[in-house]
């Protein structure tokens, strides 16, 4: 490890301790519950806009059906924890990663045959399929109504019922997938998915399969997401066709254009901003409008994203 | 199953695969001439159904409604192309990224117009008088409505394949789909062209918002629904052609319509199928000059 890699894990570490204390040490503030409850839900949305990254940014895949796995993974939590009548978070999460992965590979396996806007669309239109399962297979997703009063797991008899010990889960799983994605991205795989987006033709040309490239990251990258959907229906203790939505595709894909596609910071970045749009903006300001008219903005003057227009400002 | 059955479904499929084709007509046109899939064009229907909806209540006659909604979606089209699309020629991912931008702020518009009687609840919008009834067709009654609808769209057709063979602007945008480069170099303004093609293609939505809202009500969601579909149609049919445009719907629509009769659990997953099988073994869709993939 060289130094200022040294430095720079030193940074990330201390950061996330603060992240992790904030309960703690802003027990003073009035609002300190509601706002843990924002930096969770931001955390688990990172986790989504970063795997979705892995797509967009790193591989150059824009899907825009990534909830099939968010939602699946929230899904396939809820359904395997209800079935076997447990808690534990081994096998809910373990069933969000397995189901989500699944689910990836068969849309990957028809996806990743199309190129660019062509990827975009079919994604979007597999993605809603699955839609369409969740609200149609009542016997098995509840149908329009999902599932309410979803179970908090358990793990080793620790219990994350309590707002505080799910905060530390999250914090927790954000840290392991942000660790995960730091390792892949920098790894020769991680530089081979670069080469598949800069120039495909010439890494077929060098021996690469770049179809089973882009479907072991499509898989990846989906089981990422399945994580972030079990995370997603231990907060907020529902799962509903809506997480499976086009609206969570494209609230991911917002995410992670704002940030800066293609940055390991710029995911979180971007669903800090989504959300405090979401969650703390004055409730008379229609949400989505204001979301739709910063994306525009971003994707106009700001291709690269918040991380992008910092390191231009930094630059000069 | 039974013939007056299957007959009823057989004009049922029809009538929604005509339905079909006036949408993704326009999703194909812009396609075809600037490379761009507007993913905004489900709003866009949305929006001609609910802009119908307001003027069949200010002047009572759906029929105004059928003529102001696409010419209002139009003019909207011909101001969003030049200040959003234009600026970014070349980019075409980058556009279709702003489309889903734009559809955002057109469904939350819509949400939020409670005060125009629009918003999150369900509206309905009447027959037009004189097509509210059913006319007995092989031994059972059928709606004269959809009769209506497939020969609007049959209409439709016609002149559109009159407009693209026979007239200036069709040579154009024939010549814009081949080479737009090259129509430039040749002394076009195809920035004219490109918002000429666009409105058209908003407008085209707007009209299948306006035609499908009797039939299928108001109601959010709808611009997504009519968005996968008309996606659905153009990956089948083939992007970039009008006649792509009547296969593709021509298959979807009787397909989606009979899976939902034989098999509703899987009627969703009936036109994927199709869809995915098209993809798997035709890439550039049955009558497409595009590759969609490898």
């Amino acid at each position: 490890m060289s130094r200022s890699m040294g430095i720079r894990a030193a940074i990330v570490l201390a950061a996330w301790i603060v992240l992790v204390t904030f309960p703690q040490w802003s027990a003073f503030w009035e609002s300190s519950r509601f706002a843990a409850g924002v930096i969770r839900q931001i955390l688990i949305f990172a986790i989504f806009a970063s795997s979705l990254n892995l797509l967009v940014g790193y591989a150059g895949l824009p899907s825009l059906g990534h909830a099939a796995f968010f939602g699946g993974g929230a899904y396939a939590a809820a359904i395997a924890a209800q079935r076997l009548g447990t808690d534990e978070l081994v096998v809910s999460l373990g069933a969000a990663i397995a189901g989500a992965a699944v689910l990836a590979l068969v849309i990957g396996f028809l996806a990743v045959r199309a190129l660019g806007i062509f990827f975009l669309m079919l994604t979007l239109a597999l993605a809603q399929m699955v839609f369409a399962i969740a609200f149609q297979a009542t016997d098995l997703t509840g149908g329009s109504n999902g599932f309410s009063n979803v179970h908090r797991p358990v793990l080793f008899g620790l219990d994350f019922n309590a707002a505080g010990d799910l905060y530390v889960l999250v914090c927790v799983a954000a840290l392991l997938v942000g660790l995960l994605l730091w390792r892949v991205t920098t790894s020769t795989y991680g530089r081979a998915l670069v080469g598949v987006r800069e120039n495909e033709r010439r890494m077929r040309a060098l021996g690469y399969d770049t179809r089973t490239l882009k479907l072991s990251a499509f898989v990846l990258a989906g089981a990422i997401a399945g994580v972030a959907g079990a995370l997603s229906s231990y907060e907020f203790r529902f799962v509903s066709p809506n997480d499976v939505a086009l609206g969570t595709s494209v609230t991911g894909f917002v995410m992670v254009l704002i940030g800066g596609a293609g940055t390991l910071v710029g995911p979180v970045l971007g669903a800090a901003v989504v959300l405090l749009i979401e969650r703390v903006l004055p409730s008379q300001l229609p949400a989505q409008t204001v979301l739709g008219i910063v994306f525009i903005v971003f994707v106009v003057f700001a291709r690269q994203g918040i991380v992008g227009a910092l390191r231009r400002v930094a630059r000069t | 199953m039974t013939f007056e059955d299957a007959l009823q479904q057989a004009l049922n499929g029809l009538s929604f695969g005509a339905l079909l084709f006036i949408l993704a007509a326009g999703l194909s046109l812009i396609f075809g001439m600037m490379d761009v899939v507007n993913l905004a064009h489900g709003a866009f229907y949305m929006l001609g159904a609910y802009v119908a909806l307001s003027v069949t209540r200010a002047t009572g006659s759906f029929w105004v409604a059928l003529v102001v909604a696409p010419l209002a979606l139009a003019a909207l089209g011909l101001v969003v192309e030049p200040l959003l699309l234009r600026r970014l020629r070349g980019r075409h991912l980058d556009q279709v990224l702003i489309t889903i931008g734009l559809s955002l702020v057109i469904a939350d518009f819509i949400r939020l117009r409670d005060d125009w009687g629009w918003g999150a609840t369900v509206r309905s919008l009447p027959f037009p008088p004189g097509l509210d009834r059913s006319i007995s067709i092989g031994g059972s009654d059928y709606p004269t409505y959809r009769l209506f609808v497939i020969a609007f769209s049959a209409a439709l057709a016609l002149l559109l394949y009159v407009l693209h063979r026979r007239t200036r602007v069709g040579a154009l945008v024939r010549a814009g789909v081949g080479d737009a480069e090259m129509l430039s170099a040749l002394g076009v303004d195809t920035d004219r062209l490109f918002s000429v093609t666009f409105a058209i293609g908003a407008g085209l939505a707007g009209l299948a918002g306006v035609v499908a809202a009797p039939v299928f009500g108001l109601q959010p969601g709808m611009d997504v629904d009519a968005l996968i579909y008309s996606l659905i149609v153009v990956v089948v049919g083939g992007l970039g052609s009008l006649s792509g445009a009547v296969v593709g719907s021509g298959v979807v629509g009787p397909a989606d319509t009979f899976g939902k009769v034989l098999f509703p659990q899987f009627a969703l997953a009936l036109i994927f199928a199709i869809m995915a099988l098209v993809l798997l073994f035709r890439p550039t869709g049955l009558l497409g000059r595009v590759r969609i993939g490898r």
